[in-house]
Order: C-alpha cells, then sequence, then structure tokens
C-alpha cells in the first residue's frame, strides 16, 4: 500500500512538474519581457568565431540603426545633423503617409524596425563569399547583398534601394562600403532624405557576446554639408527564447490597408 | 478553455501595457484618439495577414443593424511570439473590445483590447496613442 501510495505521488509530482514546465515554457514564450542579452550578461559567454578564425556575427539581432530619428538615436543633438537647406525643408514637408515603408517598401539603411535581423554569412568553396543582411521586416521581404569577394564597386552601378555594397574585416570589425542608392528611401519615419550621390561605410564591432556596435558614416554631398557618422548599439537576441531568434516569414503587400481607415490613397509616395 | 489557456490570457493582460501599436507604421495618421470605442460583438473572421493582423467582429447597434467592424493589430509575427495561435480565437466567439474609431471610417479601428464575453481577462490588449513609437522588441 505504502509503495502504491509513493508510486501515486511521485506520478502526481512528475505531472505538476511537467505541467508547470509547460506553463512556464508558454510564459516565456509569450512575455520576452526583455528578449536581448541583458547588460550583466554581455560578457557572460566568449565572443563565438567560425570555424576559420572568423568571428561571427550572424546574431540574431536587435537594433544597431535607427527607425524614429537617425539624428537622435545617433548620438547627435538636436539639429545636428548637417543637411543641405533643401534637405532640411523637405524632411519638414514631408508626411508619414508618404513614407515608402508604409507602402511596403523596404527601410533602407540604417533603418531598424523592432524585429530580429541577421548578417546571414555565406560560405563557398572560396571561402566566405557574400554576407546577406535579413530583417524579418524592414527589408519588407527583400536582402541586402554584401560582396565580401574582394570585387571593386561598379563604375555606373543602376540606383538601387540597398545600393552596392562590398565588404572586408579589418580585424573583427565588418566594413561595409556601399555606393550606388537610389534616393526614394526615407533614413527615418521623420522623412530625413539623402540624394544618389549618397556613399556610406559601416563599421560593425562586435565588442563582446551581447552587443555589437555600428559607427555609420553618411557621405552624400547631394543632400549633406559634411560627412557625418552616427553611432548605434545592436543588441544579441537572447539564446533560447522560443520564435524569438528566427526570422519569420514577412510578405508585407499580403494585405495592406494603410490609410483606408482615414480616407487616404496613394501611401508611401516618397516625397 | 483549458488552465493553461487561462494562464494566458493571464499573463497576457499582465504585459499588454508594454505593446507598442504598430512597428509598421504609427498610430495618429489613420485613428482618432478621441473616437475610442467598447462594444460587444461576435467575430467573423481573424486574419493572420501581413503587415498586420485583423480581426473583423459584427457589431449590432441600437436599430438592429449589423456592422462588421475591421480591427487592426500589429504584425502576425509578434502576434504569434506573445503566444497566441491559431485557434485562441474563432470566429463565432462573442468578445468585448476596445478600440480607436478610423478617422474616416469609423468602424476600421485600431484595436485596443478584446475579451471573450464571460472571461474577466483580456485575450489580448494593444497600446494606443500613448503607446505609439515605444520600440519594444517584437
Amino acid at each position: 500500500m505504502r509503495r502504491v501510495l509513493i508510486a501515486s505521488m511521485t506520478l502526481v509530482g512528475v505531472a505538476l512538474l511537467a505541467h508547470v514546465n509547460a506553463q512556464e515554457e508558454r510564459v516565456r514564450h509569450i512575455a520576452p519581457a526583455n528578449p536581448v542579452v541583458a547588460d550583466k550578461d554581455v560578457n557572460s559567454q566568449p565572443i563565438p568565431r567560425l570555424a576559420d578564425g572568423t568571428i561571427d556575427i550572424t546574431g540574431p539581432w536587435f537594433g544597431g540603426g535607427s527607425n524614429g530619428d537617425i539624428e537622435r538615436d545617433g548620438g547627435l543633438k538636436p539639429g545636428e545633423l548637417p543637411l543641405l537647406p533643401w534637405a532640411r525643408e523637405l524632411r519638414e514637408k514631408r508626411l508619414p503617409k508618404d513614407e515608402p515603408y508604409t507602402a511596403c517598401l523596404p527601410m533602407g539603411v540604417p533603418r531598424v524596425n523592432p524585429y530580429p535581423w541577421k548578417f546571414a554569412m555565406s560560405y563557398t568553396s572560396k571561402g566566405l563569399t557574400h554576407i546577406y543582411q535579413l530583417h524579418e521586416t524592414g527589408d519588407a521581404g527583400a536582402h541586402r547583398v554584401i560582396y565580401m569577394d574582394g570585387r571593386a564597386h561598379p563604375p555606373d552601378p543602376i540606383p538601387t534601394w540597398w545600393g552596392h555594397s562590398t565588404g572586408k574585416f579589418e580585424k573583427d570589425t565588418l566594413v561595409i562600403d556601399t555606393v550606388g542608392y537610389n534616393d526614394k528611401f526615407w533614413f527615418d519615419s521623420k522623412g530625413t532624405p539623402h540624394s544618389e550621390k549618397l556613399h556610406t561605410t559601416e563599421r560593425w564591432t562586435r565588442i563582446n557576446f551581447g552587443r555589437m556596435t555600428h559607427e555609420f558614416t553618411i557621405d552624400d554631398p547631394g543632400a549633406f554639408s559634411r560627412t557625418v557618422t552616427l553611432n548605434f548599439t545592436a543588441s544579441l537576441i537572447r539564446p533560447g527564447i522560443k520564435d524569438g531568434g528566427d526570422l519569420l516569414e514577412f510578405i508585407c503587400l499580403e494585405d495592406n490597408q494603410y490609410g483606408a481607415a482615414a480616407g487616404i490613397s496613394g501611401v508611401g509616395s516618397g516625397r | 478553455m483549458n488552465t493553461g489557456f487561462g494562464s494566458l490570457i493571464a499573463v497576457l493582460g499582465i504585459v499588454a501595457s508594454t505593446i507598442p501599436v504598430f512597428a509598421h507604421h504609427g498610430f495618429d495618421t489613420e485613428y482618432d484618439a478621441k473616437k475610442k470605442v467598447k462594444l460587444t460583438g461576435v467575430v467573423t473572421q481573424v486574419a493572420w495577414t501581413n503587415p498586420h493582423m485583423r480581426v473583423y467582429i459584427d457589431v449590432a447597434g441600437p436599430d438592429g443593424k449589423v456592422i462588421n467592424w475591421n480591427l487592426e493589430l500589429t504584425s502576425p509575427n509578434r502576434i504569434r511570439r506573445q503566444g497566441w495561435g491559431p485557434n485562441d480565437l474563432l470566429p463565432g466567439e462573442k468578445v468585448v473590445f476596445e478600440g480607436y474609431g478610423g478617422k474616416i471610417v469609423e468602424s476600421r479601428g485600431s484595436l485596443l483590447s478584446i475579451t471573450k464575453v464571460g472571461e474577466d481577462k483580456p485575450l489580448f490588449e494593444e497600446g494606443g496613442p500613448d503607446t505609439a513609437g515605444q520600440q519594444t522588441p517584437f
């Protein structure tokens, strides 16, 4: 009888534990209050490296750019972004409804949405030949290519949303040089503009397990009076969060009803 | 409803105040913060669509006329990461919801919270004008 009782209690205990674990798992799933590696844990593990010794910057990351205000989030004071008068005037005139992103077009460099993104490091028999930057939503379903095979920019690139990007590692810093941008995307939701003369340099450095700094330099004589450097930091998505580190499907044009509630048509004109 | 789901909605109620409205665009362009509504209706469709999920709800007015409300949430991915699944709210279920009406088309609203009739905790709460622009991850 006693054995039966002990066995029964054990079974109940196991069942309860399983139930609690299932609940906790679901709770963690529901409420990743802080889905990135906490400040106190940024050095909790060594910086991972690939088999060839290359620093692993795959991520998944959160942040590392701006969505709302490139000037503010990049560490500048209000008014410090050296926009030419025409560009400043255009920024003031732009309306939220005209933002290209609302029409499911890409955000552009260096904008980020509050969703995970990755540097997908692509190896072939020739080594690391490409890095693809993949945003869950910021690229509106597209992908950005960074050529790591030593090629040069073409002399006459067709202006595109992501431009033509070449990359190289300087020690542990990934340096991305990009030209050939179109002038259609907005740097932020404030409507900060640029021109097709835009040339950007991104310096991505994984400074520890949990953080990666991004030094972003804008060189655009068409819209800025001088070069300017902004600073951002990306945070690693905390390992183990269910669905947290995976880039889920996002087909923006599936059913974009933006504007209808306000009787707005022709959204995302980019004006 | 099983107890697991009961816990799910309880937790959603607690955490929901930190959820931003839209990551894809802001609140003010489309919705009117002065048009807050609290209505009861019957779910006709739960659309797990991009860029933003929508719940359609039939609401009968005092005159018996039924209006199908089209309520916008955030992205399906964000909702999924908060624990919502395709079986958690189904067509035919009666709900109480709060939201903000559209600037021009009032029945195109922004969903603030939704609770199944008979339950005391909301199934889902969104933000609203007060939380617009927050950059809460996911």
